[in-house]
């Protein structure tokens, strides 16, 4: 039983604690971030709430393994946050095309990052006493920065529950069942509320993140207590700092967001929420307790190239340390040398599919891995000459392409940009006229229109001979093929909803049980 | 009707599955790999299997050569796919390691004319001991209903097949009841915390497909029984007090080097696949 114990007494440290109003203020828990720095089982967690309510009634539970000391626990600022936010978020590429009749043929392709980057913030879904004082003990009291955190011990879950609302916490009901494993875990209760005192002298808007380190040989995330008060999906984006090589979750499956992709110019003008779209799509479609990996890359200081393209400077060894990697070392060069892997996931997690804290591991897998989208914008100038034809005809055949890779990433409505192919001069998003691309396309088929568009010369194209009717034509052709192949099909399943999804797969395994079950009964018989 | 027709190909095909226990075995392998790689999107790397089939096949063919015996392609074969659904590297070098491991122990790590481990799980357990490249990655498979009745299925297939279902349920039964009982009976988590876990393809793909092997568990009856229920404890211990990932795959490696002992204390008549 001693053994037992002590084993316990070993269990994970926990974020994502759900929030516990001292008032009835309307509260929302839909997106928080947390950085895990991890070497062996000394374990750094810094936690970025997004809380935005009244900060004085800002207030939260969390599970932790053992009665942590005071230095065990700091503020950092916030913007450690935004820089690994900036550095590893999905990225908008531009490419540039050079003009085939130009006289002098430049071989070099300008290349810029755009600044479009789709930050957490658009990722962000509306998602989404006396008597109790036997079974609650009250550990360590400490003041960190702007918070005052308790650390409560206790045997029983309705008890906890009981101190907590005799002390002026709302607590969410049906927090006590959940209570319960951890209680049983042996775990402690690291509670933490704004002293306002301290927030008001030191004139800060914004709460700070908290940050712990411990040892533990578990390397997770409760997440189970953050969903006592949220009857939606939550995101979280988790950012590991480790040695040898990307993290996954063991207990779900890890699988990389479509990357790499060739997506109509205007995306540029709305990238904040085709990441959003593409992320939501992306979740439909490889199912709902899926975590994505949005970025994986090698740090270590012998590594040169630590982006690629870099949407903001890597980040530099302070910050590292901020975060908790206390593994690097300084060189002259005002580097730093040693091993060092970031990977950035994403969650977006409910009850129903969540029903278990994240597990990870540390893998030897160093392969880079980046959210990355590319929009290579037409030649300019004249391009009559016949290489300028060809260009201009494949150019069509390109644009209409990536008009159906942004169909089949956001599943947005494609219609709204028929003549994006043709007009590829002058195409622009009407923005002032409260764009906004809709998700789930209608019984409309963009086909139809795309054709229209062709017929009633909507080409803007400064060529304007014999030739290019004929490639007109050609990519006409070229056009309604690539409508009926992958247009239709595409729609089609897209109106499959997750409950057929669901009543398929019913169905086929049914199926499959039948048939397995026929050819097992004459693979008997003979 | 078409089943029945002896010149129809259907009927070829499964007397081919028929002739042998190992056919069922590649041909659900082979749909397990592709479900990975177009449903689930794994890196599918061409490259990386080849080596593994080269390799194991290779190996397989210089011992078989060596002993003047007739080349088992089967069973190598079989050993491929495994460590294709189950291995991940960083270096294809590291699969070379990997698949002379494993087909080799079959000829070097015998006793009581059989070998003792199962191919792929010492290839697995040595690579990730011995080299920094390799890793499992227990939730590769997801949690889906559908894949659940496949691999469930297609597991029971083969092992009525090859008489080793009882290993199966034995493993299975303890190793869940044990789970049962820590996680519902005492930390209080709610049912569908357990049933996650039992959606786990690598769990299920361990159960039906590694544990089972009919060569390297012990001959006797009960005492596989019993062993199987020992590696599920082993497991058990080792995932949830000790934190080891691919728990299971660490505990019949460790439990394997026992079964030289259990065949000379317990005795059993010798498997033939066919």
């Amino acid at each position: 039983m001693l053994l037992l114990l002590a084993l316990y007494h070993i269990d994970a440290f926990a974020f994502c604690g759900f929030y516990v109003a001292k008032a009835d203020a309307k509260l929302f828990n839909k997106s928080s971030q947390v950085i895990i720095a991890r070497n062996d089982d000394q374990t750094t967690i810094t936690m970025s709430s997004d809380f935005n309510g009244d900060v004085k009634d800002f207030a939260m539970v969390i599970p932790v393994p053992v009665v942590l000391r005071r230095e065990q626990i700091k503020t950092v600022n916030r913007s450690l946050f935004d820089k690994l936010d900036a550095y590893s978020g999905p990225r908008l590429v531009e490419y540039y095309d050079s003009n085939p009749c130009s006289v002098r043929e430049e071989l070099l392709e300008s290349k810029s990052v755009s600044a479009a980057m789709a930050t957490t913030e658009s990722v962000k879904q509306k998602l989404s006493k006396d008597e109790v004082a036997d079974v609650v003990k009250i550990e360590a009291r400490y003041t960190v920065g702007e918070y005052d955190i308790l650390l409560l011990s206790s045997t029983e879950s309705a008890g906890l529950e009981k101190w907590l609302t005799t002390n002026g916490y709302k607590v969410p009901p049906g927090a006590a069942e959940v209570l319960t494993p951890y209680i049983k875990s042996n775990m402690k209760f690291f509670v933490v509320k704004v002293n306002i005192d301290i927030l008001n002298s030191s004139g800060a808007q914004l709460l700070n993140p908290l940050q712990v380190n411990f040892n533990s040989p578990k390397f997770m995330l409760p997440i189970r207590l953050g969903m006592a008060n949220a009857t939606q999906s939550q995101d979280m984006i988790v950012y590991t700092l480790t040695k040898s090589g990307s993290v996954e979750t063991t207990n779900y499956r890890t699988t990389e967001i479509p990357s790499n992709k060739n997506v109509p110019e205007f995306v540029k003008d709305v990238f904040g929420k085709f990441y959003v779209d593409l992320y939501k799509n992306a979740v439909h479609r490889e199912g709902r307790g899926t975590i994505f990996c949005e970025y994986a890359w090698n740090l270590s200081g012998n590594n040169n190239v630590k982006c690629d393209p870099c949407p903001t400077p890597p980040p530099i060894i302070s910050e590292l340390q901020r975060a908790g990697v206390d593994w690097l070392h300084h060189n002259e060069w005002g580097n730093y040398s040693g091993d060092l892997f970031i990977t950035r996931l994403h969650v977006t997690y409910d009850r129903q599919h969540f029903p278990q804290d994240l597990v990870f591991q540390e893998t030897p897998n160093r392969e880079n891995f980046q959210a990355r989208y590319i929009i290579t914008h037409p030649a300019q100038g004249d391009v009559s000459c016949t290489e300028g034809k060809t260009y201009v005809a494949e150019l069509k055949k390109r644009r209409y392409k990536e008009l159906l890779t942004l169909a089949n990433l956001t599943n947005w409505d494609t219609e709204e940009f028929y003549d994006y192919p043709t007009r590829w001069r002058s195409f622009k998003l009407q923005m002032d006229e409260g764009f906004i691309p809709i998700q789930k396309a209608t019984e409309t088929n963009p086909v139809h229109r795309l054709k229209a568009s062709n017929q009633t010369q909507h080409n803007d194209s400064i060529v304007r001979d014999q030739t290019t009717t004929t490639i007109t034509a050609v990519q006409h052709d070229a056009l309604t093929m690539d409508c009926e192949n992958n247009f239709t099909p595409k729609y089609q399943q897209s109106k499959a909803g997750t409950d057929g999804d669901k009543n398929r797969s019913y169905l086929l395994a049914v199926i499959f049980i039948w048939l397995v079950w026929k050819l097992f009964k004459w693979f008997k018989g003979i | 009707m078409l089943l029945s027709s002896p010149t129809s190909p259907s009927f070829s095909v499964l007397h081919w599955l028929k002739a042998d226990a190992r056919h069922f075995q590649i041909l659900f392998q082979v749909i397990f790999l592709c479900y990975g790689i177009y449903m689930l999107h794994w890196e599918a790397s061409p490259m990386k299997y080849f080596i593994t089939f080269a390799t194991v096949l290779l190996v397989q063919w210089c011992f078989n050569n060596y002993h003047r015996e007739v080349f088992n392609y089967k069973s190598a074969f079989i050993t491929g796919l495994s460590l294709c659904l189950m291995l991940k590297v960083n270096n294809p070098f590291t699969l070379c390691i990997a698949g002379s491991i494993a087909i080799a122990s079959k000829f070097w790590l015998k006793a009581n004319d059989k070998h003792f481990f199962n191919p792929a799980n010492i290839g697995i357990c040595l690579t990730m001991l011995f080299t920094d490249d390799a890793w499992i990655s227990p939730g590769q498979w997801g949690s889906r209903a559908l894949l659940f009745f496949l691999i469930g299925t297609a597991g029971f297939l083969v092992l009525f097949r090859i008489k080793r279902i009882d290993t199966a349920l034995a493993f299975l039964i303890t190793f869940l009841v044990l789970q049962y009982l820590r996680q519902i009976y005492f930390l209080r988590w709610e049912q569908d915390f357990f049933i996650h876990q039992l959606n786990s393809g690598t769990l299920l793909l361990f159960t039906f497909f590694m544990i089972t092997d009919p060569v390297s568990s012990p001959r006797n009856n009960v005492a596989r029984i019993m062993w199987a229920a020992a590696v599920a404890g082993l497991a058990f211990y080792l995932q949830t007090f000790k934190w080891i990932n691919g728990a299971p795959i660490w505990a019949l490696f460790f439990l394997s080097m026992t079964t030289p002992s259990i065949d000379y204390l317990f005795k059993g008549n010798k498997f033939n696949w066919k």
